[in-house]
């Protein structure tokens, strides 16, 4: 029988994680919620994500969604549903949080 | 956009508004509850939207928070075939809750 080695071509959510934690740590880091800046940090973090994202060179259109939020005690809920190829089509979410802020950064990934 | 997305967004905002009143109404924020509300909100706006039969895939995103004085920003960023793909974005509110559903279509065809 024989065995062909292949690159990962599908969608792997250990390395769209990975790009979304480094990230969201590198835009905003220890830093508490402000309201002057967070437009800046929510562009920043799917900007860079997305750059990062066409860097692996794969045949996916993205779609990244970010939401960050102040940490005063409102409770939040979110869902997402697709209608899409489950064989070649996935999703990767992140959820991550310092002392003021939560994030949350999704990613969708669907072959071209 | 393509005449064909300028369509389904028209249809988007309306079907997205409608459904969230449905599933939401005037009721208050209830913990016990919004999980619920959010799985059947994108739910019945994924179904309304494979009804169009238009050949897309589609994302649908939900957020729903309680009105605390808490400062909430959300951003979306894509990269898609601008000419053919599109998104839709409705934004609802009642006294005690705001609640944010996103809707990408991707084209397949």
């Amino acid at each position: 029988m024989d065995y062909q080695i292949e690159e990962e071509a599908g969608f792997v959510v250990e390395d769209v994680s990975k790009i979304i934690k480094e990230s969201v740590e590198a835009t905003i880091g220890g830093n508490a919620y402000q309201h002057n800046r967070v437009n800046q940090w929510t562009t920043s973090i799917v900007e860079q994500c997305l750059s990062q994202l066409s860097k692996l060179g794969k045949p996916y259109k993205y779609i990244l969604t970010c939401v960050i939020m102040q940490k005063n005690g409102a409770g939040m809920q979110t869902a997402s549903t697709c209608f899409w190829d489950n064989s070649t089509d996935g999703s990767c979410a992140v959820r991550w949080e310092n002392k003021s802020v939560y994030c949350i950064v999704s990613v969708f990934g669907l072959a071209i | 956009m393509s005449a064909k997305l300028c369509d389904i967004c028209d249809v988007c905002t309306f079907s997205v508004n409608l459904c969230i009143e449905n599933v939401v109404g005037g009721g208050d924020y209830s913990q016990s509850q919004v999980n619920k509300w959010t799985a059947n909100i994108v739910e019945r706006c994924l179904t309304q939207l494979v009804k169009q039969g238009k050949p897309y895939k589609y994302i649908v995103t939900c957020a729903v928070m309680q009105k605390t004085g808490a400062g909430l920003h959300t951003a979306n960023s894509c990269y898609w075939d601008t000419a053919m793909d599109g998104s839709c974005t409705v934004r609802w509110e009642n006294r005690t809750m705001y609640c944010v559903v996103s809707v990408f279509a991707v084209a397949t065809a």
